[in-house]
């Protein structure tokens, strides 16, 4: 310890120039001079390394806040970003068609090609390119070689492609000549311009330059759209920038940087201070929405996005009685569960087993919420003080649990009674293949025809089933289409094949095997000031590219 | 000298083994699978045993730790199951940003931090002094980085507009220019790709500086409080030597050592401070890094990062120890 007597002699000190001064003169000047350098320190970072903002201003950027894609292979990846960041980069064969000002995705319209005809037998397809369509970085013109090459790569499930299951239906591609693509099919496939729409399994790559990359394509992609890509900086940004030799002309932007960010709440902070100008949301909820609408900045609503429904399995007791899945229905207060995941515009009711924007889509008709009706159908059914069902698996992630929790609360108090078992993701999609719970919650997206869908779930031939190894869709185990589902794929007329899936419909509704409970509008928070699109903010266009089907459309606006 | 340094090098083998085969193993313990998490809601079986057998992840998991010991030895950490990267290279890309931002930190909380401890301890009698700069030092203690990075956010850059919001200023330009040697030649742009990088760092390192400021003003408190309570130093006094000599000239320099035990610290602890700063600052680094590719199930990564900031730590702690001899000729290595 120091002795107190020494510290009380500190209070006035003899300095060098032999003038007193007082310590606490000392240290306000010494606070003084730190406060000066503090302020200096701060000036001189504030002026250093001038805002991007007047380069903004020179060169037309978009800046992008969403998360870091996982790879920018557009055969590869199934995560929404890198779907997303791909439609800025390539281009299909055909693409989702623009009718009356919105985009819809139940019909095609040329793109690479520019026309199609088809065999008389209907499985072969033969496509004429458009000539002069150019690929990035010079990797020359787009031939038909570079068509067969996209396709046949996916077919041969080249290491972390994804989506050669929905090109199956092909049984071998022809180059006739650089502009010619023949491809033969194993049956006629009422689906086939869909599939080779600019997404997922229909971009076309360049052969040149995924046999020049190799593994290295992944982060050195080159298409034929309107952006080409100019670097990554990893956890950072993604440069992209507009292409001279785009086949529908340049794009109005010059630029567009893909930022890393994956906190929402961060990205919404960058809209509203004009650091970013679309934002991919991890998820909209009723508080992120509400800030958007604060800021003036807009949400732009694209369907089909997702569907969140129960299949009934009709073959396990004691849904196997029509009554008791009437009683299940009466239960679930559909409006309640969405309202409660997606209050107000963030999603809608859904209003049919096949969603609206797919090809086929009829509205259906349910059963109403009322408990007591669902009550009295099981006490009818043999089950007058309802029925428990244990060991339900329900997957952890996603919107299950929620959802699962909401339905779980409400059937209790029709008398059915859920016990939950939480699981993993993925023993969750294996234990419903193995029939182990006896409705199903499901969700996704699909190829946008009633055909891809109801084949995908309604299918006699998707009933999962362990003992056959069969690890199909079908969760309801329902048959009852399958004459339909046979007949729509050779029907070549496009009236009588919709006809065909409203008649699925209707059985469908008389049968009880589905409810679907909401359809989730994939979503981007837009600064209006900044950034245009030529289609409305609420469902102006649908879209499977978790993104704008056509950002060469979009424009800076100052 | 040589002999210390050998055998401390030679000591840190099995930390660093230890370290890695932790991670390793808590990495698989954890719920989740990386096919699952990059796949979401189209992971169907087919898709997920294709997935788990094109990364290798099928093979039982001595044969899977034992390839990565062995690819570890020849400093291999292989590649990022999600976007395929060598690990290496992303952690070369990753690690200066990291760098820049503990370095930046470290001189706000030992500019911010030490001055605060010495004053505090010098003037503990003096309520008024003391008080507050304990007070300062509670608030830092208390205020989560997180918290305080989106304070300073919303403030100095959404409303007064004086600081980037995101990133982290084009530092692999500003690294080119100095490899290239057009720093010299450019020394304009040099100095804006700078001054970028700084302007982008500013917050970050103010806000992890500031939280371990506190950290490092209560230690600092302590140690100077040591130091004056020394014999010499009361000698010093009796001797008539002004207050500021007896603490620039006698106590700080005797500081020194527990000042060094501080930093070693301190880099520790500023490393751990990076995985939130990062992420709440958007930068890229190893910390942000580490959060995603823990939440990604991408091992190689997750593993390759903790291995980065078991070695950094591990060498922090070396230099730290080899510099008390310079600082204090009295230790002597053996």
């Amino acid at each position: 310890m120091i002795d107190p007597a020494i510290t009380t002699l500190r209070s006035f000190r003899i300095t060098e120039r032999g003038t007193p001064m007082p310590s606490h003169t000392r240290l306000r000047r010494s606070l003084m001079l730190v406060t000066a350098l503090a302020a200096l320190a701060i000036a001189a970072l504030v002026t250093l390394g001038g805002p991007p903002a007047a380069e903004a201003q020179r060169k037309k950027i978009v800046n992008i806040a969403a998360k870091e894609p996982d790879t920018l292979d557009p055969h590869s990846s199934t995560l929404g970003q890198s779907q997303a960041i791909s439609r800025f980069m390539f281009r299909g064969l055909t693409r989702f068609a623009i009718k009356d000002g919105k985009v819809t995705t139940a019909e095609v319209e040329p793109d690479l090609a520019e026309s199609w005809t088809l065999s008389p037998e209907g499985t072969i397809w033969t496509f004429k390119l458009r000539k002069g369509v150019q690929f990035h970085k010079g990797f020359g013109e787009l031939t038909a070689e570079d068509v067969k090459f996209s396709f046949e790569r996916q077919i041969k499930k080249a290491p972390g492609t994804r989506y050669g299951v929905n090109l199956d239906v092909i049984k071998s591609i022809e180059v006739v000549d650089p502009y010619t693509v023949q491809i033969a099919l194993t049956a006629y496939d009422p689906i086939f311009l869909l599939r080779m729409v600019g997404y997922q399994q229909g971009y076309i790559l360049s052969k040149k330059a995924v046999e020049k990359q190799g593994d290295q394509f992944k982060w050195n992609p080159v298409g034929t759209g309107p952006f080409y890509f100019e670097r990554h900086a990893p956890r950072e940004k993604i440069v992209l920038k507009a292409f001279d030799k785009f086949y529908a002309g340049r794009p109005q932007i010059d630029e567009v940087h893909w930022f890393d960010v994956p906190e929402d709440a961060t990205k919404l902070i960058g809209l509203e201070k004009g650091t970013f100008d679309l934002l991919y949301p991890e998820a909209v909820t009723a508080d992120f929405a509400d800030q958007v609408k604060k800021m003036g900045a807009v949400i732009d609503r694209r369907g089909p996005g997702q569907q969140e429904r129960f299949y009934i399995n009709m073959t396990k007791p004691p849904f196997d009685d029509i009554r008791v899945r009437k009683a299940f229905m009466h239960a679930i207060d559909r409006k309640a569960i969405k309202e409660t995941m997606y209050p107000g515009d963030l999603a809608k009711v859904a209003t049919s087993c096949v969603p609206p924007g797919y090809f086929g889509h009829v509205p259906m008709q349910f059963p109403e919420h009322n408990p007591e009706l669902a009550k009295k159908l099981l006490a009818e059914a043999g089950y007058p003080n309802g029925i428990t069902i244990k060991n339900y698996f329900i997957s952890k992630s996603f919107f299950y649990p929620k959802v699962l929790t909401l339905a779980q609360e409400q059937l209790k108090q029709a008398g059915i009674n859920v016990e939950l078992q939480v699981v993993e993701h993925a023993t969750y999609h294996e234990n419903i293949r193995k029939n182990l719970n006896p409705f199903v919650l499901y969700g996704g997206t699909r190829i946008t025809d009633a055909d891809a869908w109801l084949s995908l779930f309604f299918d006699g031939k998707e009933i999962p089933d362990p003992a056959t190894g069969n690890k199909g869709t079908n969760f309801a185990h329902y048959k009852g289409i399958d004459d339909l589902l046979h007949a729509g794929r050779v029907e070549r007329d496009v009236k009588k094949r919709a006809a065909i899936y409203a008649e699925a419909q209707k059985r469908m509704e008389r049968d009880l095997v589905c409810l679907p409970i909401s359809d989730v509008p994939g979503q981007w928070a837009r600064n209006p000031k900044r950034v245009s699109t030529p289609f409305a903010a609420d469902y102006g266009e649908f879209s499977l590219h978790y993104s704008y089907n056509y950002p060469e459309l979009l424009k800076v606006l100052n | 000298m040589f002999n210390y340094v050998a055998r401390r090098l030679l000591l840190a083998v099995p930390m660093l083994l230890g370290a890695m085969s932790i991670v390793f193993f808590a990495m698989r313990v954890l719920p989740g699978d990386p096919c699952v998490a990059m796949m979401g809601d189209q992971a169907t079986t087919e898709a997920l045993a294709d997935c788990t057998r094109n990364l290798g992840l099928h093979r039982p998991l001595a044969v899977q730790y034992a390839d990565y010991l062995w690819r570890s030895v020849r400093l291999d950490f292989g590649n990022s199951l999600r976007q395929g990267y060598p690990v290496s290279e992303y952690i070369g890309r990753m690690f200066p940003h990291t760098f820049i931002l503990v370095m930046a930190s470290a001189v706000v909380a030992v500019l911010v931090g030490v001055p605060i401890g010495i004053v505090s301890a010098l003037k503990r009698r003096n309520p008024l002094i003391d008080y507050p700069l304990r007070i300062f030092a509670l608030l830092g203690l208390s205020m989560p980085v997180f918290w305080l990075g989106i304070l300073l956010l919303i403030v100095f850059s959404l409303r007064l507009d004086l600081f980037p919001l995101i990133g982290g200023g084009d530092l692999d330009a500003v690294l080119t220019m100095v490899r290239s040697g057009e720093a010299f030649s450019y020394p304009g742009d040099f100095f804006a790709a700078v001054g970028d990088v700084l302007h982008h760092l500013a917050l970050p390192a103010l806000a992890l500086g500031f939280t371990l400021a506190a950290t490092v003003s209560r230690l600092s408190r302590s140690a100077m409080l040591e130091v004056i309570s020394q014999d010499f130093i009361r000698t010093a006094r009796a001797k008539g030597q002004a207050e500021r000599a007896v603490v620039y000239k006698h106590a700080l320099r005797n500081m020194l050592v527990p000042l060094l035990t501080i930093i070693g610290i301190f880099v520790a602890i500023a490393l751990t401070g990076t995985v939130l700063t990062e992420t709440v600052f958007t930068r890229p680094g190893l910390g942000k890094m580490l959060v995603d590719a823990i939440s990604a199930r991408d091992y190689p990564l997750a593993q390759g990062a903790i291995t980065v900031f078991t070695m950094t730590i591990i060498l922090v702690n070396l230099i730290v120890d080899m510099l008390y001899a310079v600082v204090d000729p009295r230790i002597t290595f053996r």
